[in-house]
């Protein structure tokens, strides 16, 4: 996605710009989102570098409402977890689901729920440390970060955002 | 700004064992082998000085309320009165409790912006109790919990920020709104439903899964931070150009505080809150933990503790009063 400001550069973030009733999005790179902010008013300017620094977290999550319908227009699955005997229409009554293996039987149900709830469906955090390679990538994960909130701290974004991909990168190579 | 408006600091981590459903509520003989387990890796690994075992059969009502008001339990634990238990050092805030929506809720407070450190606490604790037991985690999803809301990391970090400016000039609702699209949650502390009494509010991440623990402690300080600075920003205006205004209320608010005999928790609330922007415009001397303190132990249940005896509401108010002249001083 290319900034609506510059044209240019890489969009990082998507910022609402509020003037009057009047709402619009817009795509920004971080050096455009760094002027605008000096420019808008007091709150937006404020939001806008807390975006900044955490663009990572923008969602990206479907309008709500829509899912929302779409799951209940659905007939529910028919199905039940070996595991602990929960159906998954007990599950959509209670919101609780009966077991950890419920997630390995409603696993196709779950992910849009998931991404509606989230943003996202593939876990990006720490890792049960059974192995020696685990240990040495939590090692490897926990410098990144160091350097990542480093980066944050002296506001070189575009360096944080590249030691985020690297982390994301390796929690992609460890799910696989 | 020379005191903090960030007055606390919180992390929780939900972890199950995966060979057992979540729900231990009506089964006994396994919310009994989960504390077991629990406590014996933890006593195993060494990383138990200073904690103590608590089943909430053991403790009185008014304990479990006590320790839920303080937020060492949560409400749903101190409602497991059957199969609920806490190990709890409560000195260095810390909690492992068991038997609650999730197997494990690993907690720890901080004073303070100290979020990053009490993420550091909980990852302490559940890496000793991971050398002795294994929790149930998908390479895909992650941590699995009872709730789809806390799958992935199963973290919820927290902080707690006083914005009387914020709330004065209704900018809270814009500010929640741009909060959420962060992934966070903004939230009154005190009081039902919309209210946020004592202008205390929870900055917390509502998102858990696809982000890194450090994205999502990092995006509960970068709010608290701004909040902080906006909350700054308000205040140096107000001081310029509505001096008198402020003066008033901050120096009425601790005439009052330091007089009353009762104190509705209303009362208190609008009091603490003006008391708390005069001290941290450094118009008050007095200890800014004094009256941060005041924020939990003018709560029913700790008035209660220190009573020990229950009181009804006009007693409470008393109660209440009283609690403020001892940490405050009397004016008169
Ligand atoms: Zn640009
Ligand atoms: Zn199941």
């Amino acid at each position: 996605m290319i900034c609506d400001e510059c044209g240019q550069r890489e969009a990082t973030v998507t910022l609402t710009v509020v003037q009057g009733t009047e709402r619009t999005l817009r795509n920004l790179c971080p050096e455009c989102m760094r002027r605008m902010s000096n420019a808008k008013g007091m709150l937006s300017a404020i939001f806008a570098a807390a975006m900044a620094n955490m663009a990572a977290l923008a969602q990206q999550r479907p309008a709500e409402t829509e899912v929302e319908e779409s799951l209940e227009e659905e007939a529910l699955p028919d199905k039940t977890c070996e595991r602990c005997g929960m159906t998954y229409a007990a599950f959509k009554q209670s919101g609780r689901l009966g077991c950890p293996g419920c997630y390995e039987a409603f696993r196709e149900e779950l992910q849009p729920m998931l991404q509606q709830l989230h943003g996202r469906t593939q876990h990006a955090g720490r890792q049960p440390l059974q192995t020696e390679a685990a240990r040495r990538t939590r090692s490897r994960q926990e410098e990144l970060h160091r350097l990542m909130s480093e980066a944050v701290q002296r506001e070189d974004f575009e360096q944080a955002a590249a030691l985020r991909d690297e982390l994301r990168a390796m929690a992609r190579e460890a799910a696989e | 700004m020379s005191v903090s408006t960030v007055l606390s600091s919180r992390v929780r981590l939900a972890r199950n064992y995966s060979d057992l459903p979540f729900d231990l509520s009506e089964r006994p003989d396994l919310a009994e082998d989960c504390l077991s387990r629990t406590a014996g890796a933890l006593a195993t690994s060494g990383a138990d000085k200073g904690f103590l075992l608590h089943r909430m059969a053991d403790l009185s009502e008014g304990r479990r309320a006590f320790l839920a008001e303080s937020r060492l339990i949560s409400g749903d634990l101190a409602r497991a009165v059957q199969t609920g238990a806490v190990l709890l050092n409560e000195r260095d805030g810390l909690s492992v409790m068991i038997g609650e929506e999730d197997h494990l809720r690993i907690q720890a407070i901080r004073p303070r912006m100290e979020l990053a450190e009490a993420a550091g606490d909980c990852f302490r604790l559940e890496d000793a109790l991971s050398k002795q037991v294994s929790f149930a985690f998908d390479p895909e999803l992650g941590y699995l919990t009872a709730c789809p809301t806390n799958t992935g990391t199963g973290l919820r970090a927290s902080i707690l920020v006083h914005l009387p400016m914020v709330s004065q000039q209704g900018k809270s609702g814009e500010v929640s709104e741009m909060a959420a699209r962060l992934g966070l949650t903004i939230r009154g502390v005190f009081g039902k439903g919309r209210l946020a009494l004592g202008d205390v509010y929870m900055v917390s991440n509502h998102v858990t899964l696809g982000r890194t623990e450090e994205e999502l402690i990092s995006a509960v300080l970068a709010v608290g931070r701004h909040l902080t600075d906006l909350e700054a920003t308000l205040r140096e205006t107000s001081r310029r150009e509505e001096r008198l205004t402020l003066e008033n209320r901050v120096y009425r608010a601790w005439a009052l505080l330091r007089s009353a005999r009762t104190l509705s928790s209303n009362e208190f609330y609008n009091l603490w809150s003006s008391a708390r922007l005069g001290l941290s415009l450094g118009w008050i001397e007095a200890e800014a933990d004094t009256l941060d303190a005041l924020l939990w132990d003018t709560l029913p249940q700790h008035l209660v503790a220190w009573r020990e005896t229950a009181l009804d509401e006009k007693k409470l108010n008393e109660a209440r009063a009283e609690c403020v002249l001892n940490a405050l001083g009397k004016l008169f």
